[in-house]
C-alpha cells in the first residue's frame, strides 16, 4: 500500500498523470473508487481485500477524461479488461498509466500494454473452483429446473442497468437495448424483456468478458448475472480456445472462425 | 380435437438454402406446410436477436439455415455464423430454453430433397413436443 | 403512408391450381397499406407487366408484391418493371408462393393461408424498403499484370489491344515463363519458342503496355477500380538506357559455372547474364549472389569490358507506385522439388532428370541443340524411361490432385525422343492416361501406334545405378501386377506442377485466398472461374491450378475480357445492397464505438477506419465506414455490431425485424 502511496505521489508530482483512480474509504465498512488530484491526498488511497470493483470501467467515462491523464490501480481483472479494451481500440498506451498490483498486493511494474499482456500470460486464466462449481451447480440442473431458476432470478431484475453500468466492455453510447428502430430488446421489466435483455448482454459479452463479476456485484437485486457471461466465457475457450483480455490485439471469437470449428448440432 | 400444428419460422441465406428450396418447388417435392421463411443474403446476416423475435412471435421451433462449410457465396458468412450459434445455443441451453426448438442445417442449393427432410422433421419434432408454453406465457406477459 | 399494390400470379395452374387466388387477393386488401390488390394469369407476360405499370401510375404505390415465383427467377423482371414506371426498383419485393408453396403442399386452406402469411410478411418488408441507387465508383483504366509468362502475357496484349494501358511484373530478368523452355509443345509439336517470342516482342514494343522485369509486387491498397500498388524494381546492377544488350560483358565474366536457371541446370551461365538469346528485355542483370565483385569486392570485368559504360555495381532497388484499377494475377507454377523422390535417386543419379530438364534437352536452343544426351556422359541413351505421376496424385506426397499436363507432355517427350534417336527404345510407367482435350487423345495413339513408345501401366517403387544402367523396378499392374524391370540410360520424371512458393504471401497481399495446396482460389469454380473474391482481381494460369497452354490462354484472354468489361465505363456501376455504418446527431455523431470487430470479421476487408473531427480539426472519435466499393452486401458485420451501428440495405433490421413479426 505504501509503494502504491509512493508511486502515485510521484506521479502526480512531475505532472505525469493528472489524476490516479484508486480505491478509498466509503461510508460504513464500504470501499469507493476515489479520484486523486492532489499529491497529498494520495494517503487517501487503501489497498486491500475488500477493493474488487473494476476501475477500468472509469477509463472510458467522459467525466473521467476530463480529469486529464490517468494512472489506474490495477488488479488482474482490471488489467484483463484494459487489454481488452485496447484490443478493441477503445485504449492505447500513451492514455494511461497502470499500476499493476499482484495478488499479494505488491506493486507490479508494468510499462505499457505489452508488458500487461506478458504479466497476464504468465497467470493462470483457469476458473477457481469454487467458480466452476457455480457453473456446475447450474449445468446440473434440468433444463426445466434451469429455466425456472433463471425466470426466478430474471423476476426480480427492474432493468436499472447497474450491471452495465458496472462493466468496463459496455461503453457503447447507445446501447442496443436503447435501439427503437426496431425495438429489439423490450424496454419494459418483465419477464420477456428481462430475458431479452439479458441474454443480448451475456452474448454481447460472450468473448470479450474478463469475469471479474462486477455486474452480480452491481446488481441491486443480487441476480448472478456474471454466471452466464462466465459460462460463455469457458465455452469461448473450450471451443476456440482463445480467452478475453489477454493480448492488446484484436482476437474475437466471433470475428474469427477456424474452418474446422466443432459443432455437433447442425444437421 | 385436432391435431397441433406447429409454427415454425425458417432464416436461410439467399444462395444455398433459399435456392435449395426453391429447387424443392421445381421438383415437386411435397412437405409440411408449417414453415414460413425469411430470406436474407447469408447466414452471416442472421442476428441472434431474429431467432429470439420468432419465437416472441409464436413460433413452436425455428429453423437456421444457409451454405455447408467452404461452399458460402461471401467465402465466410457461414463460418462467422456458426460461431455465433455454438455459443447461442450454450446460452440458451445454461438459461434452459429447450434447444430442441432451435434446429440448424447445412442445405446447398442442390439439396431440394434435404430441405424437405429437414422441415418435415422439424416439424415432426416440435409437434411432439406441443407448443412453446414457456415462451408463449413469456411472450404473452410481454404484451404492452 | 405506404401505398402497396399486391400482385398474385396465377402461373397458369401452377400457383392458382393449389392456392385460392381469389382468398390471397382479399386477404392482402385487407393488411394494413396495402391499396391495391389484383390477380392476372402470368404477371411476368406483357399484359402482366402493364397491370403493374398502370396500378403503380393510377394508384400512386409506394411498394410493390408480386406474389409468384422464386425472386431469383423473376426479381429483376419486375424490378425493371418498377423502375420503367417511376417506381425505384428497390421497392419492388416477391412473395414466393410458387416455390416455396404452391408446388410443395396440396391444395388446401393451410396453403392458401401460407400464401397469405408470405404476402403479408412481404409487405411488412416492403413498407419499410428505401429506394436504392446503385452504387458508382470511378475506375483507374490501368491493369496490372503480375507474371509474364504466357498467361500473362495473352492478358497483357488482349487488355492492351482493347486500348487499355498495362503495367506488367515480371520477377525474373526477362518475360516468357515457363514456355520459353518447352521445346515443342503438344499436341501440333510446334516449336514453343517460335509461338512465344513474337509475343514477346510484341508486350515489349506494345505503346499501352509498360514492362517492369526483374520486379516484384511489394503491396496493394485500395479496392475495384482503385488499387494503389508499390512495385520493387530490383537492381539490375546495369544502366537499361544506355545497356545495348551487346553481350560483351557476359562473355568476359570468369564465372562460367554457375547453373543456368534458365536451362533448368542443365546448362551453365555466368554471373552476368541475360537469361536466355531472345530475353524481353534483352539486357543481362548481375546475379549478386555469386558475383566476385559483390563478394569479395574484386573483379569488375563486365565493366572494363562494356562498350556503353553501362555496368552499374551501387545501383539501388526502386519503388515504384502505380495506380490501377483491376490487377491480373498470373504468377505461374514451380516443378515439384525432385528431393521429393528419394526412392527415384533424383539428385543422386545424374541420368535421373525431371520433365523440364528433359524439355531442355530436347529444344534446338538448348545445352545440347537439342540433341538427346545424358547429363553424366553426354552419350545418347539407347533406352530412356518416363514415369508419369511423379508425385501426382499421391496421398502420401501430399499431393491428391492430377497435375494435368504430365500424360500429354509424357508422351511428346518419348516421341521426340523417338524422332531425335530413331533406334531409342522409350518407355512410359503411367496409372492412367488422360488425354482429355483438342486432338489429345490423337496424339497419345500416335506415340504408342505409329512412334512404337511402349506404354506401362503401373508404378515404378526403385530406380538404382548398375553397370552405368538405370535399373528401373516397376509392376505391369494390366499384366497382375507382373514385376517389371528395365535397364535405362535416361529417367525422366513427371514431376507434379506446385504453387509457386511464395504463393501463400502474395495472396495475402493481393487478399485473395488460397487452397490447401496455395493455388490461389477463384470466386466460384465453375461460374466465375476467373474473379477472385477481391472484386477487380482476377486469375489466369497455373497459379489457380495445373493447366495447359490452351487452357492458360484462353482464361488469360477471359480474364483480360473481365478485365475490358470493367474498363468499359468510367465509373463502376455495384448492386446497392451493402452495409453502412449509421450516423446519429452530436454528441454522439456515430453510433459506432470504433470496436473494429467487423473490420476483422469482413471478409472482402470493405471495413475502413474514419476520423469524426471538430471544425477546428480535433479529433472526436474513429469510426468504422464501409467502402461501397468493396462491400459485397453478406451482412456478417450487422449481425456482429453489438451497437446496431451498421446496417444493410435492403436486408435493413427495420425490414428484417418487421418480417420476423409478421410470420
Amino acid at each position: 500500500m505504501d509503494q502504491l502511496r509512493k508511486k502515485a505521489r510521484e506521479l502526480l508530482e512531475s505532472g505525469a498523470v493528472k489524476t490516479v483512480i484508486g480505491y478509498g474509504e466509503g461510508s460504513g465498512k464500504a470501499v469507493r473508487a476515489v479520484f486523486i488530484r492532489q499529491p497529498e491526498q494520495t494517503e487517501k488511497l487503501i489497498l486491500d481485500e475488500r477493493c474488487r470493483q473494476n476501475l477500468a470501467v472509469y477509463l472510458l467515462k467522459p467525466e473521467v477524461k476530463n480529469l486529464g491523464k490517468p494512472a489506474v490501480v490495477a488488479r488482474l481483472p482490471v488489467l484483463r479488461s484494459i487489454l481488452e479494451l485496447a484490443a478493441e481500440s477503445q485504449l492505447a498506451d500513451e492514455q494511461m498509466v497502470i499500476l499493476g498490483i499482484s495478488p499479494d498486493g505488491q506493486l507490479l511494474d508494468l510499462a505499457g500494454l505489452k508488458a500487461v499482456a506478458d504479466y497476464v500470460s504468465a497467470q493462470s486464466l483457469e476458473l477457481p473452483p469454487p467458480e466452476r462449481e457455480q457453473l456446475e451447480q447450474i449445468e446440473k440442473k434440468s433444463p426445466a429446473e434451469r429455466w425456472n431458476f433463471w425466470q426466478e432470478e430474471f423476476s426480480r431484475c427492474v432493468k436499472c442497468y447497474a450491471c452495465r453500468a458496472s462493466c468496463p466492455l459496455c461503453y457503447c453510447s447507445r446501447c442496443a437495448v436503447e435501439c427503437n428502430q426496431p425495438q429489439w430488446i423490450s424496454s419494459a421489466s418483465h419477464a420477456r424483456g428481462n430475458l431479452e435483455w439479458h441474454l443480448v448482454r451475456a452474448m454481447h459479452l460472450a468473448g470479450r468478458c474478463v469475469n471479474c463479476g462486477d455486474c452480480a456485484r452491481a446488481c441491486p437485486v443480487g441476480i448472478p448475472l456474471n454466471l452466464l457471461t462466465r459460462k460463455l466465457g469457458e465455452e469461448v475457450f473450450k471451443d476456440f480456445g482463445l480467452r478475453a483480455g489477454t493480448t492488446p490485439e484484436l482476437k474475437y471469437a466471433l470475428a474469427t472462425f477456424l474452418p474446422e470449428d466443432q459443432e455437433d448440432f447442425i444437421r | 380435437m385436432a391435431e397441433f400444428e406447429p409454427k415454425i419460422v425458417a432464416f436461410v441465406c439467399n444462395w444455398c438454402t433459399y435456392a435449395g428450396a426453391d429447387l424443392t418447388g421445381t421438383s415437386r417435392i411435397k412437405y409440411a406446410h408449417n414453415v414460413r421463411m425469411i430470406r436474407l443474403p447469408c447466414t452471416g446476416r442472421i442476428d441472434f436477436m431474429l431467432l429470439l423475435k420468432a419465437f416472441a412471435r409464436g413460433a413452436d421451433g425455428v429453423i437456421v439455415s444457409g451454405c455447408h462449410p467452404g461452399d458460402c457465396h461471401y467465402t465466410a458468412g457461414n463460418y462467422h455464423a456458426r460461431r455465433r450459434w455454438i455459443l447461442f445455443r450454450q446460452l440458451l441451453d445454461f438459461l434452459g430454453f429447450d434447444t430442441q426448438r432451435l434446429h440448424f442445417a447445412w442445405v446447398s442449393a442442390a439439396e431440394g430433397a434435404k430441405w424437405a427432410e429437414t422441415v418435415n422433421s422439424v416439424v415432426e419434432e416440435v409437434r411432439r413436443l406441443g407448443p412453446f408454453q414457456n415462451y408463449q406465457q413469456l411472450a404473452r406477459a410481454g404484451i404492452e | 403512408m405506404s401505398r402497396i399494390g399486391v400482385f398474385l400470379c396465377h402461373c397458369g395452374e401452377n400457383i392458382a391450381g393449389t392456392v385460392d387466388p381469389g382468398k390471397v387477393v382479399e386477404a392482402a386488401n385487407r393488411i394494413p397499406g396495402v391499396v391495391h390488390s389484383i390477380d392476372y394469369k402470368y404477371m411476368c407476360s406483357d399484359p402482366g407487366q402493364s397491370l403493374i405499370r398502370e396500378a403503380i401510375k393510377e394508384k400512386g404505390l409506394t411498394g410493390v408484391i408480386v406474389a409468384a415465383c422464386s425472386p431469383r427467377m423473376h426479381e429483376p423482371t419486375f424490378r425493371r418493371v418498377c423502375a420503367e414506371s417511376g417506381l425505384n426498383a428497390f421497392l419492388c419485393e416477391m412473395a414466393n408462393v410458387r416455390e416455396h408453396c404452391s408446388w410443395v403442399h396440396e391444395k388446401s386452406e393451410l396453403t392458401t393461408a401460407k400464401a397469405i402469411d408470405l404476402v403479408r410478411i412481404m409487405v411488412e418488408k416492403a413498407k419499410r424498403n428505401r429506394p436504392l441507387f446503385p452504387i458508382k465508383v470511378p475506375v483507374t483504366k490501368t491493369a496490372l499484370v503480375l507474371g509474364g509468362g504466357i498467361a500473362g502475357i495473352q492478358a497483357s496484349l488482349d487488355i492492351a489491344n482493347a486500348g487499355h494501358k498495362v503495367i506488367l511484373v515480371e520477377r525474373d530478368p526477362s518475360i516468357g515463363g515457363h514456355m520459353a523452355q518447352l521445346s515443342e509443345t503438344f499436341p501440333t509439336l510446334d516449336c514453343s519458342q517460335c509461338i512465344l517470342t513474337p509475343r514477346m516482342v510484341e508486350v515489349a514494343q506494345h505503346p499501352n503496355i509498360t514492362l517492369h522485369t526483374y520486379s516484384e509486387l511489394e503491396s496493394v491498397d485500395g479496392f475495384i477500380g482503385n488499387f494503389k500498388v508499390k512495385i520493387r524494381k530490383k537492381a539490375r546492377g546495369i544502366d537499361e538506357k544506355l545497356c545495348t544488350g551487346c553481350g560483351v560483358c557476359a562473355q568476359k565474366c570468369p564465372l562460367k559455372k554457375i547453373p543456368s536457371e534458365f536451362n533448368a541446370a542443365m546448362g551453365m551461365r555466368t554471373a552476368i547474364y541475360t537469361p536466355f538469346p531472345q530475353a524481353v528485355p534483352n539486357k543481362p542483370v548481375i546475379d549478386k549472389k555469386r558475383c566476385t565483385y559483390y563478394l569479395k569486392g574484386k573483379c569488375k570485368a563486365c565493366e572494363k569490358a562494356c562498350p556503353a559504360e553501362a555496368i552499374r555495381f551501387d545501383q539501388p532497388d526502386e519503388i515504384i507506385e502505380v495506380e490501377t484499377g483491376a490487377i491480373v494475377c498470373t504468377t505461374g507454377f514451380e516443378v515439384l522439388s525432385t528431393e521429393f523422390f528419394p526412392e527415384y535417386g533424383y539428385g543422386k543419379y545424374k541420368d535421373v532428370i525431371n520433365g523440364l530438364q528433359f524439355e531442355r534437352l530436347a529444344s534446338a536452343s538448348g545445352p545440347t541443340l537439342g540433341a538427346i544426351r545424358r547429363p553424366s556422359d553426354g552419350k545418347e541413351p539407347e533406352t530412356v524411361v518416363f514415369i508419369a505421376c511423379a508425385g501426382s496424385r499421391d496421398p502420401a506426397k501430399g499431393i491428391e490432385y492430377c497435375s494435368k499436363i504430365c500424360c500429354m507432355y509424357t508422351a511428346k517427350h518419348a516421341m521426340l525422343y523417338k524422332h531425335k534417336v530413331h533406334q531409342g527404345t522409350p518407355y512410359v510407367f503411367y496409372m492412367d492416361i488422360r488425354a482429355g482435350g483438342k486432338m489429345y487423345e490423337e496424339f497419345v495413339r500416335r506415340a504408342i501406334e505409329e512412334d512404337g513408345v511402349k506404354y506401362i501401366r503401373g508404378r515404378v517403387s526403385r530406380i538404382y545405378e548398375q553397370d552405368g544402367k538405370l535399373i528401373v523396378k516397376g509392376a505391369d499392374t494390366l499384366l497382375g501386377a507382373q514385376p517389371v524391370e528395365i535397364e535405362a540410360d535416361l529417367v525422366v520424371l513427371a514431376t507434379a506442377m506446385v504453387a509457386n512458393s511464395g504463393a501463400e504471401e502474395l495472396a495475402k497481399k493481393i487478399h485473395v485466398s488460397y487452397d490447401s495446396y496455395h493455388f490461389l482460389a477463384e470466386a466460384h469454380p465453375k461460374l466465375r472461374p476467373v474473379e477472385t473474391n477481391t472484386a477487380g482481381i482476377f486469375l489466369a494460369g497455373a497459379c489457380q491450378a495445373p493447366r495447359d497452354i490452351p487452357e492458360t490462354v484462353a482464361q488469360a484472354s477471359g480474364a483480360a475480357s473481365k478485365v475490358a468489361a470493367l474498363f468499359s465505363a468510367d465509373e463502376l456501376s455495384r448492386e446497392p445492397v451493402i452495409a453502412v455504418v449509421h450516423r446519429t446527431a452530436p454528441p454522439i455523431f456515430s453510433i459506432c464505438e470504433g470496436c473494429f470487430m467487423c473490420e476483422q470479421a469482413c471478409p472482402f476487408q470493405a471495413i475502413e477506419r474514419e476520423e469524426i473531427k471538430t471544425r477546428d480539426g480535433k479529433l472526436i472519435k474513429v469510426v468504422a465506414k464501409v467502402n461501397p466499393g468493396v462491400c459485397q452486401g453478406c451482412g456478417t458485420c450487422v449481425a456482429l455490431c453489438r451497437a446496431k451501428a451498421l446496417d444493410l440495405q435492403g436486408f435493413s433490421n427495420e425490414q428484417v425485424y418487421a418480417e420476423v413479426m409478421a410470420v
